[in-house]
């Protein structure tokens, strides 16, 4: 097998595994941890296309997350228009809103668009908490909203045990990584990078950085908003402080960061080290040490930035590699004989 | 009418202390050309290090900066000696090296977890404070006397730092690494050292801050979130890397802060504070101070 | 046929004068060396022409249209390359991606651009060092991944700015030889140079500035013993006369 080969099988068996694990893992426990999992690779992976790839550091992506889901839950509980709809709708909305922030702001240094988007999204969340009527529209304050379990069906993205819920954001993942794959191997991609690395190079190359930067905050938003609908549908409640915090923000900043931001199996590298620690620490240690992941997100981010800065997926590729590399030797060995 | 005077008054005195927060912070910008997002953890630990001081020795609690001081400074010296320095050499070639500014984020969360395990999420305060709810009467009106002081030691603060930068071989040295790092470098000097000094400057004036704070504030181990996002406000207002800037723009959200309440809900004034941020920082990003800097 | 005209061109930092009304043309397939002491506003005359500052006072024209103010990216899509003095390689990304990026200018697709960067790399010799990474290059390869890029965006006017700064005399001949391919192709070049003897070999006609002002202009021969070139670089008192 060469080992093009090998990577296509195991990128397949992983998949195949990630299919069939909600039938053998009958604990709703697990399947919870599972789906808050993928939640957070799909929202790290929404988020690398602008903080990886353009080269900036977004810190307030939790803003779209809750942009995605009040929309869709108003619609939904005032109008009864499927959350389907409404996380289109949601997800249109975050990207106007995330253009008109990166119109000014990507044109300028790192420091000054990571400080934008902070004050964004706290911004929103000040808002959020202080209007209980937007015009026609119920948001409720700081009590947030309720979604009532009734007429569950995929119709209203409404079900009764957690399965469904993790098929769903287990194809979202999915597609956001191929959405992905293709965009770093295509025009735009060569270009955010390129942009990103060294912004002058690149526009004496004839690419306009600011537009492809703009272009990519749009996706990213767009992308990062479908998930704040989900996550409206999956925990059935959402308010301000749960869904549009600074911590949500970090903490996918923080994923991308530890697994590598810029490519592609980054984020869900970081999400697989970074949730099960957070989650079982939480579950074991959340009465006694509070805050105990936090510190070691703080230490294993501090470590990885000295030793691996381009993240945790830099040398683990290289050890796969090296892997398939004695693998591949010892069966051409075995050829031979 | 009064009201509104001493609203205005008492908003001067407590900007001008979130000034001084964002004095440091301004500083090591200015220097390292980083955004420190640890400084509120390290407001925090000068805060609770000024508590230890005075419950064990008793001391009037604006003398625990004989201790608070040098302590922080030492602890901003060796923190980017330590953990930030290798991580700008290995990003030398960067020009704006984005790794600097998260790991600053994860000392912030080590920081403030591990006072969070170590000492719990209880609001602590001074023993017997002498300066608990200390009034001024100036006729009808009443200035709160530890935000007074506060007002005090941010403009002798940021004089006194000017003052070392201008005069000062050291604080020469210093402008020189911040206006250019590499000829700066050319000439002699050591800007990793200099990293260090401006960065334990700015921890330094984060502690004086944290003393001026401790007699009539709570002290809990996120209590430097409050003021990280504050300080990061101040310093894009006044410009960042601006030392009046700070104190001016911490002022403008103290005054804000305290009179805005007056027409509207008091919850309101933190949207107006993130509104007038978003407004700069698309109108005039160099702050309203109109501080030239290379962006 | 003119294809660069710069028609009194003025650049002031604040109150400083970079460039004083210089005027400038070069012709279709020429090769034209612009030299000067060190600070004497060579690479901000580049910088405006690329579009890296607009112009205080006076025109660029090229190829016929008036270009003050345009962004480097419209530049460089209509035909107007350069590389830097100080070398800006995409460091992580290989050589291959490094061209790949100049020659997406004029398409969108990846295989074409690959094939078109191929064959930029080919007419350099530098094929084989195509998936090394541009940051472990040696400084003589950064120069010619400068070019490389460059010209993988089919450029009409090339300006190249200090391409031969500390290279070896051997490294130094093979680029000349490389620069005369190009104008043989039919690329027009505009150079920055320090390297007497490269500039010397290589331009057509020659311009000399001196504190932002052109002092001296034409064939090489005639620029090298000009009375004003030789005070400017040596100063008043070596001059004898």
């Amino acid at each position: 097998m060469t080992h093009q080969n090998i990577k296509k099988f195991s990128l397949a068996l992983v998949g195949i595994i990630a299919f069939v694990l909600p039938l053998v893992l009958r604990s709703p426990t697990y399947l919870h941890i599972l789906v808050l999992l993928y939640f957070y690779a799909y929202l790290t992976t929404s988020w690398n296309l602008v903080g990886g790839f353009a080269g900036v550091l977004p810190l307030g992506h939790a803003a779209f997350v809750g942009i995605g889901a009040y929309t869709s839950t108003i619609l939904f509980l005032q109008y009864g228009i499927s959350p389907w709809i409404g996380m289109i709708v949601g997800s249109i909305l975050a990207t106007i809103v995330g253009v008109l922030i990166g119109l000014p702001t990507l044109k300028m240094r790192g420091a000054y668009f990571a400080l934008a988007t902070i004050a964004f999204s706290e911004g929103v969340r000040v808002m959020i908490e202080n209007i209980d009527f937007l015009g026609p529209f119920k948001l409720n304050g700081p009590r947030g909203l309720l979604i009532p379990p009734l007429n569950t069906g995929l119709a209203n993205f409404l079900f009764v045990g957690k399965e469904p819920y993790y098929y769903i954001i287990l194809i979202m993942l999915i597609m956001a990584l191929a959405f992905t794959y293709f965009i770093s191997r295509s025009k735009l991609g060569y270009y955010l990078n390129a942009g990103g690395e060294e912004p002058e190079a690149a526009m004496a190359l004839g690419v306009n950085v600011a537009r492809a930067k703009l272009i990519a905050m749009a996706m990213s938003c767009f992308l990062t908003a479908l998930a704040g609908t989900f996550y409206a549908q999956f925990t059935l409640y959402i308010h301000p402080r749960s869904i549009i915090s600074l911590d949500l923000s970090f903490e996918i900043a923080f994923i991308a960061l530890i697994g590598g931001r810029g490519s592609i199996a980054g984020p869900v590298l970081g999400a697989l080290l970074l949730r099960p620690v957070s989650d079982f620490s939480r579950i074991y240690f959340g009465a006694t040490l509070p805050g105990l992941h936090l510190v070691i997100f703080g230490v294993v981010l501090v470590l990885v930035m000295i030793y691996q800065p381009r993240g945790l997926q830099e040398p683990l590729t290289r050890a796969f590699n090296k892997l398939l590399d004695r693998f591949a030797v010892k069966t051409t060995m075995e050829d031979k004989k | 009418m009064i009201y509104i005077l001493e609203d205005a008054i008492n908003g001067i005195l407590m900007g001008s202390i979130y000034g001084l927060t964002a004095l440091g912070l301004t500083i090591i910008f200015g220097v390292l050309k980083v955004i420190n997002f640890a400084h509120g953890s390290l407001l925090m630990v000068g805060m609770y290090v000024a508590l230890w001081v005075v419950s064990f020795s008793g001391l009037h609690p604006y003398l625990a900066l004989i201790v608070v001081v040098p302590v922080m400074y030492l602890f901003g010296y060796c923190l980017q000696d330590v953990i930030i320095k290798p991580i700008f050499k290995a990003e030398k070639d960067v020009r704006e090296p984005i790794t600097v500014i998260v790991v600053t984020t994860g000392i912030w969360y080590i920081l403030d977890n591990l006072t969070l395990l170590i000492f719990g999420p209880q609001y602590r305060n001074l023993p017997d404070n002498p300066l608990k709810g200390k009034m001024l009467e100036i006729g009808d009106m009443m200035i709160s006397v530890p935000k007074l002081w506060g007002f005090i030691a941010a403009v002798s603060t940021a004089a006194a730092v000017y003052w070392y930068f201008q005069k000062t071989r050291t604080g020469r040295a210093i402008r020189a690494t911040s206006l250019d790092r590499e000829a700066a470098s050319l000439m002699g000097i050591n800007q990793y050292k200099i990293y260090n000094v401006a960065f334990g400057i700015g921890t330094a004036t984060a502690g004086i801050a944290a003393v001026t704070l401790v007699p009539f504030y709570n002290i809990f181990p996120t209590v430097g979130v409050l003021f990280d996002i504050k300080g990061f406000i101040i310093v894009v207002l006044g410009g960042l890397g601006s030392m009046g800037g700070a104190i001016l723009g911490g002022i403008i959200i103290g005054m804000i802060e305290s009179i805005a309440p007056q027409f509207m809900t008091a919850t309101w004034t933190e949207a107006i504070v993130y509104g007038l941020f978003l407004v700069v920082l698309f109108v005039k990003p160099s702050g309203l101070f109109g501080v030239k800097y290379d962006w | 046929m003119k294809i660069l005209e710069v028609n009194a061109l003025v650049k002031d930092f604040g109150g400083l004068r970079a460039i004083d009304t210089l005027d400038l043309v070069i012709e279709q397939g020429q090769i034209l060396g612009l030299i000067g002491p060190n600070g004497a506003g060579k690479s901000t005359a580049f910088n405006c022409i690329a579009g890296v500052y607009p112009p205080s006072k006076g025109d660029i024209i090229f190829s016929g249209k008036k270009i003050n103010g345009w962004k480097p990216w419209n530049l460089c899509k209509n035909g107007l390359a350069r590389t830097f003095q100080i070398v800006k390689p995409f460091s992580s990304k290989s050589v291959l991606y490094n061209v790949m990026v100049g020659s997406f200018v004029n398409t969108d697709k990846k295989d074409v651009a690959e094939e078109k960067a191929l064959k930029v790399l080919n007419s350099l010799h530098f094929e084989d060092k195509k998936d090394i990474k541009a940051g472990n290059l040696t400084i003589a390869d950064r120069k010619r991944l400068e070019i490389a890029r460059a010209l993988a965006t089919e450029p009409k006017l090339l300006l190249l700015d200090e391409v031969m700064a500390g290279l070896r005399p051997a490294e130094i001949d093979e680029l000349v030889q490389i620069i005369q391919n190009l104008r043989d192709s039919g690329i027009t070049i505009f150079l920055i140079e320090h390297i007497m003897r490269a500039i010397m070999a290589l331009s057509d006609r020659i311009v000399v500035i001196h504190f932002g002002k052109k002092i001296a202009e034409g064939i090489p021969e005639k620029v090298a013993s000009d009375e004003n070139v030789i005070k400017a670089y040596l100063g008043d008192e070596y001059v004898v006369s």
